[in-house]
């Protein structure tokens, strides 16, 4: 069975025609672009060929292999335009009819103008070409600036397609170019009356207002209203667009100082009745414009604004784009009635138990009911600035919990409100949208700029999940995935052997590994086994802070205060053994007090004050040559010029000599012999 | 350490293919009596326990090291007061282990 394409569709595209919706054929693909990917396709009508971009939302139809060479494709939707002195097609929406065919009839390669790369189409604006009803192009450029290549300065003109069919006599030009309604359009389902060999198009084009010309010189612009589309067709290739969108999120207004000189900028989130979202930016005047029109929950109609793509650092809405509003933007309260179909907010929640295998500083949505809250505590940052920090332990149905970490203002908003209610035993729901994924002890979730709260919200999975408390989980227990779980036979345990840190290099990659090892302690290192430190509390937590004499008194440097009594904490260095070799370890308070037995303060007491040599070494003495089932981090520091590997001992457990040998048994079942 | 006289670790499955040879086990004991004590094996095997036991009570798990002198009993020559709490099921293995392919390093 031998397909038919469109006949000279290739010269009619050339002429105008982008109504027509042709079967071609792709008898190659090319990848090109520097900085973006970009495809470029060559098309065919059997009898010759044109050069064709792809825009970038089709690019993984030729990824997954949906579009190949030899595919014949019907073009549902593209423009053609100009781009210094070349005609370029560029196709916005295709169907794929037949994956892979022989190549139809004997093209040849009859556009010769876009032999060259056409990087510039990324960047440049399309110019508009001018094409009277012969189908003769007059190339016409307009002398607009070229300054603002995201702002759409095209103005939409669209085809109408009654002077189209009846092929309009008379001299007035034609002005065509882009039908930018790929957006609405939606063939996926692909029904073609495919009864016949020749497959006739039989996608409609959408609803576009009416043409209304302004007669206004040899230009005419169409000053209809622009056609309202989903958010997920933006792109920076669509002809003039409107958005009908309900504002999920406002930014602050922030202040900023760069070598132009001051500025000031603010974003906010959209979300519209198809669940796309996107951000818009304003910056500086524009930011005067809109800053106090927009309102979180309102729904505006916006429409002119330029297209960029979206800063993933900053934004993480799924969309490669960003909207930058301009002068010649518009922002149009709808009223509610209008936005009754898009949703207050959007939310893609994870199970807490699917935190546990979440990249860590990824973004995500949870909701829980909270079970905890804990008070604020003053943390001070890198850049010494001081801010508050509070913990609030979440847990839902998966039969997991987490710690989430407020920052900063949630923490007296959000925080205080949290508390309030946990404290009257009435445990709210709590959805989180874009919280960041930390693995610093286990796995917990932290609050960043973006990140949104809401207490009880009104949305089904909040009502679902207090029912599930209400009936099963205020009773049942919950495995948290934040704390780090040492027991012995633990899932995050990795067993090694005191050879193995050095052989496998250990600690040398930019997070510290944690591993378990059991090993004998061998020798204590017995000058400075303890430090002097500051007692005073910073929040829920002690100093401990090195002090440094003052006199008779102490002084911490953190805390800038005096005190007369220190407390005394160990930093014990030793060397552990085991059946494959040694190493030097470090243990702070926790697990020193666990390997000597005694407080710190003692045993310092015993050495300096008392100066009891004797009893002092003995103490040691007697504390080596146990065998500990030893929690190290290791990790590679820099050391004045050179990198060492340190060993900290997290924790000391005793051997639980039955869990132990059963962890034995199963090492040498597993053991092959050669 | 006096390695003159090793015995082999034993179940009470394993005590049949070592009758008359020196043999040492862990039971739990059930019943103890003058001259002998009844215990059971670490898989669930009834053993008669022959020898006079030490002056010091028995407690619930108790080793004992002596000649094997029928498949179901031991003539104990000495016995090792084990405590209450003993992983039963890892000295079982422990036995296996011991009679099988790691034989080579016990004995």
């Amino acid at each position: 069975m031998s397909i038919n394409l469109t006949p000279n569709s290739i010269a009619a595209i050339n002429g105008g025609d982008l109504n027509l919706k042709p079967l071609v054929q792709v008898v190659d693909i090319k990848q090109i672009g520097t900085s973006q990917e970009r495809y470029r396709l060559l098309i065919s009508d059997s009898v010759s060929t044109h050069h064709a971009m792809l825009a970038t939302q089709l690019n993984d139809r030729v990824k997954t292999g949906r579009v190949k060479k030899g595919s014949v494709v019907q073009l549902i939707d593209y423009m053609c335009s100009d781009v210094q002195n070349r005609r370029i097609v560029v196709v916005l929406n295709m169907e794929t009819i037949v994956l892979d065919c022989d190549i139809i009839g004997n093209p040849k390669l009859g556009d010769m103008t876009a032999q060259k790369t056409v990087s510039n189409l990324n960047s440049a604006q399309p110019g508009r070409s001018v094409y009277d009803n012969r189908g003769n192009m007059q190339s016409f450029r307009p002398a607009f600036n070229a300054q603002n290549p995201g702002s759409n300065n095209m103005q939409g003109l669209q085809t109408n397609p009654l002077l189209q069919s009846q092929g309009m006599q008379g001299s007035r030009p034609m002005l065509m170019v882009p039908n930018g309604s790929n957006g609405v359009l939606r063939s996926a389902t692909g029904k073609n009356n495919n009864n016949t060999q020749t497959y006739a198009p039989t996608v409609q084009p959408a609803y576009q207002p009416p043409p209304s010309y302004r007669n206004q010189g040899p230009i005419m612009k169409n000053e209809a209203p622009a056609r309202v589309i989903p958010i997920s067709a933006l792109n920076p290739y669509q002809g003039r667009w409107a958005i009908k969108a309900r504002v999920t999120a406002k930014g602050d207004l922030r202040r900023y100082n760069n070598a132009k000189g001051d500025g000031k900028v603010f974003s906010f989130d959209l979300l519209d009745s198809d669940g796309g979202e996107i951000r818009a930016t304003c910056f500086n005047a524009v930011v005067d414009r809109f800053y106090d029109v927009i309102e979180v929950g309102r729904v505006y109609l916006i429409s002119k604004g330029g297209l960029k793509p979206a800063q993933k650092n900053f934004n993480h809405l799924k969309n490669e784009w960003e909207i930058f509003l301009e002068a010649a933007s518009t922002v149009d309260l709808c009223p509610e009635e209008d936005g009754g179909s898009i949703p207050q907010q959007q939310f893609d929640f994870k199970p807490i138990s699917e935190i546990e295998s979440a990249e860590n500083n990824s973004i995500l949505d949870i909701i829980g009911i909270v079970i905890s809250v804990n008070p604020s505590v003053p943390i001070l940052r890198k850049n010494g600035m001081e801010t508050q920090r509070r913990t609030v332990g979440m847990k839902d149905s998966s039969g997991r919990s987490v710690e989430l970490t407020l920052w900063g203002d949630f923490c007296n908003k959000e925080g205080q409100n949290l508390q309030e209610l946990v404290d009257s035993e009435m445990f709210p729901v709590l959805a989180v949208k874009a919280g960041k994924v930390s693995d610093f002890t286990g796995k917990s979730v932290g609050t960043i700029s973006s990140t949104q709260l809401f207490i009880n919200p009104d949305i089904p999975e909040a009502h679902v999940l207090s029912d599930w408390f209400a009936r099963i989980g205020q009773n049942s227990a919950a495995v948290s995935i934040s704390r780090d779980l040492v027991p012995s036979g633990s899932k995050n345990e990795i067993r090694k052997t005191v050879s193995q840190i050095k052989e496998e290099g250990l600690g040398r990659s930019d997070k510290p590994d944690w591993v378990t090892v059991k090993a004998t302690i061998t020798y204590f290192k017995l000058d400075s086994f303890c430090y002097p430190a500051c007692p005073l509390m910073i929040g829920d937590r002690q100093c401990n802070k090195k002090a440094t004499r003052s006199g008779t008194r102490w002084v911490c440097d953190r805390c800038s205060q005096e005190f007369d009594e220190c407390d005394y904490r160990y930093l014990l260095q030793f060397q552990i053994q085991d059946h494959t070799g040694l190493a030097w370890v470090t243990a702070f308070q926790e697990s020193g007090e666990e390997i000597m037995g005694y407080p710190a303060k003692e045993v310092y007491q015993l050495k300096h004050e008392a100066q009891d040599e004797a009893r002092l070494s003995d103490v040691f003495r007697s504390r080596v040559f146990y065998t500990y089932l030893f929690r190290l981090k290791i990790k590679e520091e820099m050391y004045a010029d050179e990198t060492k590997v340190k060993i900290t001992v997290v924790r000391a457990d005793k051997i639980d000599y039955s869990s132990e040998t059963r962890h034995m048994l199963d090492t040498i079942s597993r053991f092959r012999r050669y | 350490m006096d390695t003159s006289n090793p015995a082999i670790l034993v179940n009470g499955n394993l005590l049949p293919t070592h009758v008359r040879k020196r043999v040492r086990t862990v039971i739990q004991v059930m019943n103890s009596d003058r001259g002998s004590v009844i215990g059971k094996s670490t898989d669930d095997q009834q053993l008669v326990i022959k020898g006079s036991p030490p002056s010091t009570p028995l407690t619930r798990f108790v080793e004992v090291i002596g000649i094997a002198d029928s498949d179901k009993s031991i003539q104990a020559e000495i016995w090792t007061n084990f405590g209450d709490n003993f992983d039963a099921s890892s000295f079982n293995q422990l036995c296996q282990l011991a009679n099988g392919e790691y034989q080579h390093l016990f004995l």
